[in-house]
């Protein structure tokens, strides 16, 4: 059985502020649905990370499925942290390809904006230890401060290489329209920018925003009733490790990411080197150039490196974050799997604009919650 | 008062915090300059109180001691951070003592040395065979006023236990004082405490300290001339001297113990914290006279005596020199908000 | 938080993890299961507080309760039973905390429940000389 994307549908990511949560996450699934138009979903999956501290609101799923016209439905909220787009996305296709249910709406939503100001740094640190991290003051961006550090450090890293990933990504969000930031940065902007856990500067980090991004996902049984096209998923896998970074023997090893790429390309049957596009996590540029080299993309300690060479822009060799990635297109938290997932979607079906990968056939996004603590990693390839 | 069986000191602690703040700053904001009658005083970080530095203390005199279990843990302050919720049971806590009475005490810059007396006399009465007794404060002066200069953070742990071949000094014999005198207050729900300027003098400081330092030696038969080291509390520089120079004593007897013009009056800290530095120099055979003194009044003097164990404790742990001289100093702005003294 | 930190508060005052009883190997934060040898047979055990800084970064960005003390540093300490610890670093100052300084830990307030609400106790560091 072959699972398909059938059609997606997003809002631009943006400080929504006029906006609910579930007023996006209307917005993005009945624009993917309008894409599939004869097909009813048999089952919604909500990713999302805080809907309770931004909106007062959980159960997502049965409130979403309600409001698009698909009361009675199956629907269930996932989260896994900023993984949580891509974990329900996961488990929709794997119902779908497995059988059990013929097609799947999946929809990924955060309002961010909605969670007082000095708070968010608190809500976003909810995944990592309450006992042991948030309670000495620890937050995300500290936790990554320490780890571009280590990386720096430990790997001969420079400032300009890191602020490499940054920069590529603002280059290509300049054509994105649903791109949070779509104005050019260079590096010396990056390693001037704000300090905010030293060495990561203000550039270092993906923003705050809100976005809801939606796919509906078929089997050969629902196929032939899409208006964009088909994208076949290939492989897609979640993966686990250690919970908290430092009680890793090797900190600058992404094992998740390492073991759910692998495993997703296994199924896909692919080559690396076959991949045109790779959509990744820089949720901070420390993490994107480790989430390259865990996937073999770069050697160890040379992501910066490669990125500032050129060797991952569009339409280079492998071109890395098409329309901007975490730091340019934006991080709607849960939202932002879903958002790479239907970023391949357009670029698979030709509909990627000034953003178009020419030729592509193959493509990957890799979603990460936490510090590589949950990775889940997709593959999709054009439907024959 | 003598305990029946001998107790002795069997291990101590110091705790000084990191940060100065120079009279001359205090000076400088609330009378356009000169300084006060000390140099400088200890201040208390934004994160620390008095129990956070009591487990500090306390932490140093059980790993000196060695004991094992401890039947009493006495904290004796007036900068308690909890009105209601003792500080001695999360010292307790964290020493992992549970089978202990526990207290805190208040008696104005006295409560450290009552909580020594409490607690030989449970040791002495055969009751505990050990217990922890600390003196911690983080007590303040109202801005603007003479207090302000001298009012400072930190103080000492002691470990008693009853005396045997591993002690630090013996605890001789102590004698109180006490009489109901308005020299220095603070209400219950008040922030800061009110004084009767130099009423604290004369009919507090000099006439407890003087009438319980003389009646230990009329109990005794002992003369200022059989102490090596004498401490007294320690309000401001001048005091001790004077109470030392009435009592007989010289100006080598008291200097090792006179910590106040570099950190201050560190209030029901302030002489377990001279005691702290004379033990970290003190030979076996040399006697030390103490007087605290309380407001409100009143005053504990004891003779204590230096035995041999304490030769091989030497050196266990950070000396009172060296926290004094581990210090780093802020302005009267970063003062206000360590000590949260800003309107919010 | 309060009722969080009681249950968990000789972790936070005496730094005490687990170690392993059939293969020795320790643990802070403590573990369900051994992660050498996966025995589930764990007893309490104090870590040594002493270290040295593996990396640090000094944060702008405060969690709320932590405002007051911005910028402040964060440091992974390793412990000199190979265990790492996240904490903050304090009365030190800000050249001495680099990659490698030895650190100590100390007793400190850690959260604070505003005038009325609970003092939450734990670790934090400093650098020793």
């Amino acid at each position: 059985m072959k699972a398909y994307v059938s059609s997606v549908g997003f809002t631009a990511v943006a400080d929504h502020w006029g906006k609910s949560l579930l007023d996006i996450a209307y917005e993005a699934s009945t624009a993917a649905l309008k894409g599939s138009p004869r097909v009813k979903p048999q089952q919604v999956f909500v990713g999302n990370m805080f809907s309770a501290a931004g909106a007062g609101q959980e159960q997502l799923g049965a409130l979403v499925a309600d409001a698009v016209g698909l009361a009675g439905v199956p629907a269930v909220k996932v989260e896994s942290a900023c993984a949580s787009g891509a974990a329900a996305f996961n488990l929709a296709y794997s119902l779908v390809k497995g059988g059990v249910i013929d097609s799947a709406l999946v929809v990924g939503v955060e309002k961010m904006r909605d969670v007082e100001p000095d708070d968010i740094t608190r809500v976003l640190t909810l995944a990592e230890s309450s006992e042991y991290t948030q309670f000495v003051g620890a937050s995300f961006a500290a936790l990554n401060g320490m780890l571009a550090r280590h990386y720096m450090e430990q790997l001969d890293v420079t400032r300009d290489e890191l602020s490499s990933l940054p920069v590529l990504d603002h280059a290509n969000a300049v054509s994105a329209e649903h791109a949070q930031f779509r104005k050019a940065i260079t590096p010396e902007a990056v390693a001037r920018s704000g300090m905010v856990a030293d060495p990561l500067r203000l550039f270092d980090c993906s923003p705050v925003g809100d976005g809801a991004a939606a796919a509906v996902i078929v089997n050969d049984k629902a196929a032939g009733t899409t208006k964009g096209g088909l994208v076949e998923v290939l492989g897609g896998r979640i993966a686990t490790s250690e919970f908290s970074m430092y009680g890793r023997d090797d900190m600058l090893r992404f094992r998740a990411t390492e073991d759910s790429f692998r495993e997703a390309m296994q199924q896909a049957g692919l080559a690396q080197s076959k991949l045109d596009f790779l959509e990744i996590h820089d949720s901070f540029s420390v993490m994107g150039a480790l989430s390259l080299e865990a996937m073999g993309l770069s050697k160890r300690g040379q992501g910066g490196m490669d990125a500032k060479q050129g060797k991952f822009d569009l339409n280079s060799e492998l071109s890395v974050n098409t329309f901007g990635g975490l730091k340019a297109r934006g991080n709607p938290i849960g939202a932002t799997g879903v958002y790479q997932i239907a970023e391949a979607y357009l670029q698979l079906t030709g509909r990627a604009g000034a953003n178009q990968v020419k030729g592509a056939e193959f493509g990957a996004t890799q979603s990460v919650g936490g510090i590589d603590t949950t990775s889940a990693v997709h593959v999709f390839g054009r439907a024959a | 008062m003598k305990s029946k069986t001998p107790v002795a000191i069997k291990g101590y602690g110091a705790y000084i915090p990191y940060y100065r703040l120079p009279t001359s700053e205090t000076a400088r904001v609330w009378r356009g300059g000169g300084s006060g009658p000390n140099v400088e005083k200890a201040v208390a970080s934004m994160d620390e109180d008095t129990t956070t530095m009591a487990i500090e203390a306390a932490t140093y005199a059980t790993r000196m001691a060695g004991v094992k279990e401890l039947g009493a843990v006495f904290v004796g302050t007036e900068s308690k951070p909890y009105a209601v919720k003792p500080t001695s049971t999360v010292v307790a806590q964290a020493l992992g003592q549970h089978h202990a009475l526990a207290a805190d005490l208040e008696f104005a810059c006295k409560a450290g040395t009552e909580a020594i007396q409490i607690i030989t006399g449970l040791i002495g009465s055969g009751m505990i065979s050990a217990g922890l007794a600390i003196g911690m404060d983080t007590a303040q002066g109202r801005p603007g006023d003479d207090l302000e200069l001298t009012a400072g953070s930190g103080g000492a742990a002691y470990v008693l236990g009853a005396k045997d071949s591993s002690d630090v000094a013996l605890i001789d014999c102590s004698t109180s004082y006490v009489s109901d005198t308005p020299d220095f207050w603070r209400r219950s729900h008040e922030r800061y405490p009110r004084h009767l300027s130099r009423f604290t003098g004369e009919p507090a400081y000099f006439h407890h300290i003087e009438t319980a330092v003389n009646s230990l030696f009329e109990d005794t038969g002992h003369k200022s001339s059989d102490f090596k080291y004498a401490i007294f509390h320690q309000p401001n520089p001048r005091f001790p001297v004077e109470v030392a120079v009435r009592l007989g004593f010289n100006a080598d007897q008291i200097k090792t113990g006179l910590l106040n013009p570099q950190i201050g009056n560190t209030y029901a800290g302030s002489s377990p914290l001279g005691l702290a530095a004379v033990l970290d120099e003190a030979s076996p055979g040399d006697k030390i006279l103490l007087a605290s003194f309380g407001s409100g009044a009143g005053s504990d003097a004891f003779c204590i005596e230096v035995q041999d164990g304490i030769l091989e404790k030497r050196g266990m742990n950070p000396t009172v020199k060296s926290m004094v001289e581990h210090a780093a100093r802020i302005d009267y702005s970063t003062y206000t908000k360590f000590r949260g003294k800003l309107n919010r | 938080m309060g009722i969080q930190h009681w249950r968990i508060r000789d972790r936070y005052y005496r730094l005490m993890g687990n170690r392993c009883e059939k293969c020795g190997a320790e643990f802070f934060p403590p573990v369900y299961r051994c992660k050498k040898c996966g025995s589930e047979k764990l007893v309490d055990a104090d870590m040594p507080r002493t270290g040295k800084i593996l990396t640090y970064t000094q944060l702008h960005e405060p969690l709320p309760g932590f405002e007051d003390q911005s910028p402040m540093f964060i440091a992974l300490v390793e412990l000199e039973n190979g265990t790492r610890v996240v904490g903050q670093v304090v009365d030190s100052p800000d050249d001495s905390v680099r990659t490698g300084a030895k650190a100590k830990a100390v007793f400190r307030r850690v959260q604070v429940d505003g005038d009325s609400g609970q003092i939450l106790y734990g670790y934090k560091f400093v650098i020793a000389s």
